[in-house]
């Protein structure tokens, strides 16, 4: 009797042990870092909805700026890197929690990081996904299918369209239509131990730098293509680290 | 002693107990339903590893399909315009009618043997079926709603929550579990037991025009109509002047490149006598207005496929068997299937006659 009851005992505590094996296991850093991006225009903190002039003399208004993170990646002064893969992040201007990603990493200096700007392909042909990537979140075409890989919205008095309104949706994952960027940061030295790494997209730079997009020539890109890559080109070169990060 | 048994049994139930909470998905078993590949078909391209086929699924999938809750309104199912008996086309109709009496741009094509075809719409855009569903509810002229609208409105209703449990395990509803039950539905939509299936499997024999016209099908229209799909799901400019009012450049709308103006996915024949009108934007309303393009009305320019620069010629008599031999494309017990009918819908109680698989 007591044998039977020792040994359902064990077979009950072998199972109740068993139905707890399906946690993930956390994977623990010594040190955790926050990324936050600030989105800058004229040198000035990004304010939807107010007016400003950009350096090619349009005055404009931004309302809607969002854009996908993935693939962050972080080489430390030894030259090893660390790969965040299956990380998807959608930075929304308008809320202002997705600005700011923490992950975790070791305690070495930090030389670089790096990040796509945009979804990789191979996530563009995978179905529907969720999260970050879930088609509701307003950066997916449904009639051609492919992630929108950044997004700016807005109305410029020079703009000849309905409302004075501009879109910009980028997209196309496509070789030779690819518009997800790799984008590499290389930390000034003052900044190699921070737990803290500040990244300004100028916005500016989306209209002019590698290619000069004015926003009363170039209102509408809603397809990929050409008009997209220029736009992605662009974008690949608004980011940089903050120089002086406050303590 | 006794009361120390006592309380290591308590124990025990107590902590068997607390396992259970966790455990939640353990005892999650859904009944799977075998996908049969038809005899000589190909192997699908669909990778079920990532959505298996399950009761549950099916019946979830079926509710979506025909609940008119996915539209702004609540007027429009997917089944609204994928009618059953015209092989999940609109019947009669050239262009569907879509929310506040919007028309679509281009022809409901039929659903069947979807888990065969890589790209979906007539130009191909979609590249995955899960995603599919997605244009139809969300574009204006179609069901009108937003995707985020449409998840609220399932999570919000309690047989939606108990259906995804079923189908998935736990209430979670987002996107891509919408779209993976949707994709059951339409995968197990497979069309096979046609009078042609059943000749080829040697269960019939075709009557004479039957069989002249496969032999002409296999002589003219093969090479793009390609057996068992009667598809080669590839793109053709079969020189179809632009409509004005819609301006459909078709493929090139997706990929850019000019040499893909004015084409369009080659439809498959299984059930065309079922699924009239035909054409990317159902121009033409019989079999007739098709031979006659074909023959005689086709505007050929330089990006119109080779295989048509001198159009078709195809005589009167030719015209007459090959009609003879695509009525043998129609999949009664497809086209009867309760199992594919609105939920609760049982076509009167009657049983189709024959039930592929």
């Amino acid at each position: 009797m007591r044998a039977t009851a020792t040994v359902m005992g064990f077979v009950i505590l072998v199972l109740t042990g068993l139905s707890f094996m399906n946690e993930p296991e956390p994977v623990s850093y010594q040190k955790k870092i926050t990324i936050f991006f600030q989105h800058e225009i004229n040198n000035k903190a990004l304010v939807l909805g107010d007016s400003v002039l950009t350096t090619a003399g349009e005055n404009f208004t931004i309302e809607k700026f969002r854009y996908y993170v993935s693939h962050i990646s972080i080489t430390d002064t030894d030259g090893k890197i660390t790969q965040l893969n299956g990380m998807y992040f959608l930075v929304d201007e308008s809320n202002p929690a997705s600005k700011k990603m923490e992950i975790g990493f070791s305690d070495k200096p930090i030389r670089t990081i790096g990040f796509l700007l945009g979804v990789d392909s191979i996530r563009n042909i995978s179905g529907v996904q969720t999260g970050a990537l879930d088609p509701l979140n307003g950066m997916f075409w449904t009639w051609n299918s492919g992630y929108i890989m950044a997004k700016m919205e807005g109305t410029s008095s020079g703009v000849q369209q309905p409302g004075h309104r501009f879109t910009h949706h980028i997209g196309g994952f496509r070789y030779g239509i690819n518009t997800a960027r790799n984008i590499r940061l290389t930390l000034p030295q003052n900044q190699q131990n921070s737990s803290e790494i500040h990244i300004v997209a100028d916005l500016n730079r989306w209209f002019k730098s590698k290619h000069d997009l004015g926003v009363a020539a170039n209102p509408v890109c809603h397809t990929p293509g050409a008009l997209a890559m220029k736009f992605a080109d662009n974008y690949s070169t608004m980011f940089s680290i903050h120089p002086s990060v406050e303590k | 002693m006794r009361s120390v048994k006592k309380i290591t049994i308590v124990f025990l139930i107590i902590l068997t107990g607390i396992g259970w909470i966790s455990i939640d998905n353990r005892y999650f078993k859904p009944k799977p339903i075998p996908f049969t590949i038809p005899k000589g078909w190909p192997q699908p391209v669909y990778d079920f590893s990532k959505n298996p086929l399950t009761e549950e699924g099916f019946a979830l999938g079926r509710q979506l399909f025909y609940d008119t809750r996915l539209s702004r309104d609540g007027n429009f199912s997917c089944g609204s315009c994928h009618q059953q008996f015209g092989a999940f086309a609109t019947y009669d109709h050239p262009l569907s009618h879509g929310i506040d009496n919007a028309q679509t741009t281009r022809n409901a094509p039929g659903l069947f043997n979807m888990a065969w075809q890589k790209e979906y719409m007539w130009d191909g855009g979609i590249n995955h079926l899960d995603l599919q569903p997605l244009a139809p509810i969300t574009a204006t002229n179609e069901m009108g709603e937003t995707i985020e609208n449409v998840i609220g409105k399932l999570k919000s209703d309690k047989t939606y929550r108990q259906l995804f449990k079923a189908a998935f395990g736990d209430e979670t509803i987002n996107t891509q579990r919408m779209g993976k039950a949707l994709s059951q539905f339409v995968l197990l939509l497979v069309s096979s037991n046609s009078k042609y299936d059943k000749v080829m499997r040697g269960q019939a024999s075709f009557i004479l025009p039957e069989q002249l016209g496969y032999d002409i099908f296999k002589k003219k229209c093969v090479t793009c109509h390609t057996e068992p799909m009667f598809t080669d799901y590839s793109y053709r400019n079969t020189g179809m002047p632009m409509d004005p009012f819609l301006k459909d450049a078709g493929r090139m709308k997706i990929t850019g490149n000019p040499k893909d103006s004015l084409k369009f996915k080659v439809p498959s024949l299984r059930n065309v006598a079922m699924s009239f009108p035909f054409g990317h934007d159902g121009r033409f309303f019989s079999l007739m207005n098709v031979f006659e393009h074909y023959r005689k009305n086709m505007v050929p320019n330089n990006h119109t496929d080779t295989l048509l620069s001198h159009k078709l010629a195809l005589s009167n008599f030719e015209i007459g068997q090959l009609t003879a031999f695509l009525y043998t494309l129609t999949d009664s017990s497809f086209l009867q299937n309760p199992r594919f009918a609105p939920p609760g819908f049982t076509n009167n109680g009657k049983a189709p006659i024959d039930i592929h698989q």
